[in-house]
């Protein structure tokens, strides 16, 4: 049980201090690199949880998919504009930052909230669940019941994201065509 | 306590597995293409020139380590570890024989597709970190090659998943051979379950399962970037690609990460499609091939059979066919492999409700 502690304060620490870095550091393409290690705590952390399939999933669409996505826009659009970026002036106090300052705040604000009312030690679903043995253990496979789940209980709402995806791939292919062929 | 040293023990000895076999892998594809093109090959160092990687490795150690001025420098020194690392992780879950698996994870399956892809971040970073024209652009067309070729190789693998019904590398050995608790049919026809070897691998299992285990070698050559698929190091255009600037240990590392990817994505392989662990000879009648030739040590001797047989087809393969331009490359896996593998998925699920 000691390990899993430590281990849970490892990853947390290593996802906040890499989330940080991603935050302040003015160079985009280490800001990138840097999210990599934040997003691959963040699995850590959804192993401890025992949600080992949303942990490689994770893994597979952030780090497999769009991070390389976000790699090759910056490597397609060069290094001038990049090092342009980099010289911004930028003081901490400023008007501009007024927007993102007061989401930042508000955020936390309902962050702290949801932290203050959840009361997860003595949380009534969950000690209904133990009393009722509705709970996965360390040996049970996951797969199964995601897999039942997506083709019954939420159809829907997987199907209207596979739709969204198609909509969203179609026009890609439109919008990457060259003009002459375009009908 | 002794769970933890176990599992120090396990990776310490895969590492070195890793190591010994990369440089026993790039001495045998010295010896092979020399035989392919009609040459001698290393023949000085050592008897037949077999303690010649031996030496490379000992001069590439004692290289001096140089960082290019203009370079990245930590994403320049940590790319190399981050491409050898994620291969590295992917043996993790693959087993090697009967209850010697050194992870057993119930996803494994999905957690070997999931870390490979960590690779190309890899290769982008030390693209990037060069700070080279020659290195971004083998990055970039490693990077488009991988990802598009993940495709293909992903529903080759969903083919066969649906099929065997489990992401457990270790379940899906286990219903390839005599051991198996259900029922195995070749071809769907014949009951040989009973009978295991050769006839009961998942290749045999279904038709389309042989032309998915074809998409599956071309995509995991891709994704090794091996020739033909070769173009993100393309000699004569690029240099030598994304790893053009690294000398030294580093080289070295980039040069473990792609040997051990061809062990791995074979051994994948294997355990997917070609029986993994279990023997190729049936059970003849009274005389009991099968049953006497499972086992712990018959299991890994089997995997390691399998899985340098197919390293072996795969370098046959680069020193004979010529490289793919680009076009051709992209032409291939989304107008070839993607449909075929695309309709392998769906015989696939007919196959289970109505054959098995």
């Amino acid at each position: 049980m000691i390990l899993i502690t430590v281990m849970f304060y490892l990853m947390a620490a290593i996802a906040l201090g890499s989330a940080l870095y991603v935050a302040a550091s003015k160079n985009l393409v280490r800001s990138v690199f840097m999210f990599f290690v934040t997003l691959f705590a963040l699995a850590g952390l959804y192993v401890l949880c025992l949600a080992d399939f949303v942990a490689i999933t994770q893994v597979v669409v952030y780090v497999g998919g769009i991070l390389v996505l976000i790699l090759f826009a910056f490597m397609l659009s060069g290094r001038e504009l990049l090092s342009g970026l980099q010289q911004q002036t930028n003081r901490l106090i400023a008007i501009n930052k007024l927007p993102a300052l007061m989401l930042a705040v508000l955020f936390f604000i309902v962050l702290v909230n949801i932290f203050l009312k959840a009361n997860i030690d003595n949380a009534s679903w969950i000690s209904q669940s133990i009393a009722q043995k509705n709970v996965i253990t360390v040996t049970d496979v996951t797969v199964n019941g995601i897999g039942v789940n997506l083709m019954t209980n939420y159809l829907l709402p997987f199907e209207a994201i596979s739709i969204l995806l198609l909509m969203a791939l179609v026009g890609a292919a439109h919008l990457s065509r060259k003009e002459g062929e375009a009908a | 306590m002794n769970s933890y040293v176990l599992n120090i023990v396990v990776a310490v000895g895969l590492f070195a597995f890793a190591a010994a076999f990369a440089l026993f892998g790039v001495y045998a594809e010295r010896k092979l293409s020399a035989f392919i093109q009609d040459r001698l090959g290393p023949t000085e160092t050592g008897k037949f020139g077999s303690l010649q990687t031996l030496a490379d490795i000992l001069k590439m150690l004692q290289k001096e380590l140089i960082t290019p001025a203009a370079a990245d420098k930590i994403l320049f020194a940590l790319a190399p570890m981050i491409i050898f690392i994620s291969v590295y992780l992917g043996f993790a879950a693959l087993p090697w024989a009967p209850e010697v698996v050194p992870s057993k994870i119930n996803i494994g399956l999905y957690y070997v597709f999931a870390i490979v892809s960590i690779e190309t971040l890899g290769i982008l970073m030390a693209g990037w970190g060069s700070n080279n024209k020659y290195s971004i652009l083998g990055a970039m067309r490693s990077a488009a090659q991988i990802i598009s070729y993940e495709i293909p190789a992903g529903f080759a693998i969903i083919a066969v998943v649906m099929i065997s019904q489990t992401l457990d590398l270790q379940q899906i050995s286990l219903q390839q051979g005599v051991l198996s608790a259900e029922k195995v049919k070749f071809l769907g026809l014949w009951d040989v379950t009973h009978t295991g070897g050769l006839l009961s691998w998942n290749v045999f299992k279904a038709p389309h399962l042989i032309i998915a285990f074809v998409i599956y070698f071309i995509a995991s050559l891709a994704e090794s970037n091996r020739a033909p698929f070769d173009i993100p190091e393309a000699e004569s255009e690029l240099v030598a690609g994304f790893h053009t600037e690294y000398t030294g240990v580093r080289f070295a590392l980039v040069f473990l990460a792609e040997y051990s990817m061809m062990f791995m994505v074979s051994m994948v392989a294997v355990v997917l499609f070609l029986g993994a662990w279990n023997t190729p000879l049936p059970n003849i009648g009274t005389v009991k091939l099968a049953d006497w030739t499972t086992g712990i040590f018959w299991g890994i001797l089997w995997t390691l059979i399998k899985s340098l047989a197919l390293v072996g087809v795969q370098m046959w393969i680069r020193w004979t066919l010529p490289r793919l331009r680009v076009d051709q490359l992209m032409n291939l896996c989304w107008k070839v492999l993607t449909p075929l593998g695309f309709l392998c998925m769906i015989i696939s699920g007919l196959w289970r409700l109505w054959v098995m």
